[in-house]
């Protein structure tokens, strides 16, 4: 009975023992993973994607800038979704910015040239879709913060692979 | 009766390390950090929900340090986030006012010439050196948030 009472005990503290170094190595497995992860830094309106705390440069995303967050993200589905809004969103408020810098450029011009009908309309056109192109590259920032994120949680749960698209600079 | 105990025991041990994982799971789940901006307020939203977990407005940071304090990489970028980003606002806020009263200036006759060369010459400054500053710090903020992330794990 007594032996019995020992073997039980030894084969707890083996279990106890394995539990916390499996815990160690998943933690530090996970930690590792995670030096993968995705950030992004944003400057006058574009998006540098960076792979680590000083790691390369991914890609380049903002106005215009045809970069694909998609393929960068593709291996996580909700990250995927959100790279999707950011596409559509960065790509409206792109072209709806630039027609309303240019019309409100325009109406600027006509104006100084003599009075014209049209100026103040494409002046206040202009400012008006300038704004809706701002609204949209916030709305378009916003989903790919959210996809970096979702991208960072499917890679230090399951340690997915890690594409790299574009260009790979050092950060500066 | 020995060997039940020991059956159970065990299936209590692999039932904790089953706890175990979800927890480390949802650790990031729940607390994670991520920064959205909104009407030009920068904001940190924290877990899978979006609760705000700090607010910034018009020349003020959100406070950082108390929210990534329990990582070293973290608190020491918020550090520079925070040194930067307040004075990165208000130099180039005071830069496009200045700015505004070179163009004033310019609709003046009989101004000085040297007085709008001034203004126009610390309007172009201060814009870029608070655009330097505010680099700086939004690099800071994103390396802050990442570290942070990364030590949840831990």
């Amino acid at each position: 009975m007594k032996s019995r009472i020992i073997w039980a005990l030894i084969a707890c503290a083996c279990c106890v023992v394995l539990r916390a170094s499996t815990a160690d190595a998943q933690s530090s497995d996970s930690t590792r993973g995670y030096d993968g992860a995705l950030r992004f830094e944003s400057f006058w309106g574009n998006a540098k994607i960076i792979r680590g705390a000083d790691g390369p440069v991914v890609g380049t995303a903002g106005w215009f800038r045809s970069f694909d967050v998609e393929k960068v993200v593709a291996t996580s589905p909700p990250a995927l979704a959100e790279a999707r809004v950011f596409k559509t969103n960065n790509f409206r408020g792109s072209v709806v910015g630039s027609i309303g810098a240019l019309a409100t450029v325009v109406g600027v011009v006509v104006a100084a040239n003599g009075s014209n009908a049209a100026s103040p309309i494409l002046i206040i056109g202009g400012v008006g879709a300038m704004g809706w192109g701002v609204q949209h590259m916030n709305t378009a920032v916003r989903a790919l913060s959210r996809s970096l994120w979702w991208y960072n949680r499917d890679l230090a749960r399951h340690g997915a692979p890690a594409p790299t698209v574009g260009r790979v600079d050092p950060v500066k | 009766m020995s060997r039940l105990s020991l059956v159970l025991f065990v299936a209590q041990l692999l039932m904790m390390e089953a706890s175990a994982m979800a927890a480390q799971e949802s650790g990031y789940d729940e607390n994670a950090l991520r920064v959205e901006s909104r009407q030009g307020n920068l904001q940190i939203l924290r877990g899978i929900d979006g609760k705000v977990a700090a607010r910034g407005g018009i020349f003020h940071g959100p406070d950082l340090s108390d929210l990534v304090i329990q990582s070293d990489s973290a608190l020491a970028e918020a550090k520079v986030f925070e040194r930067d980003y307040q004075p990165g606002q208000w130099l180039a806020g005071l830069g496009i006012a200045t700015l505004g009263a070179a163009i004033g200036a310019s609709r003046i006759n009989d101004i000085n010439p040297v007085i709008q060369v001034g203004l126009t010459a610390t309007s172009f400054v201060s814009i870029a050196y608070g655009a330097k500053k505010l680099h700086s710090a939004y690099g800071a903020l994103s390396k802050a948030i990442w570290w942070y992330n990364r030590d949840l794990k831990r």
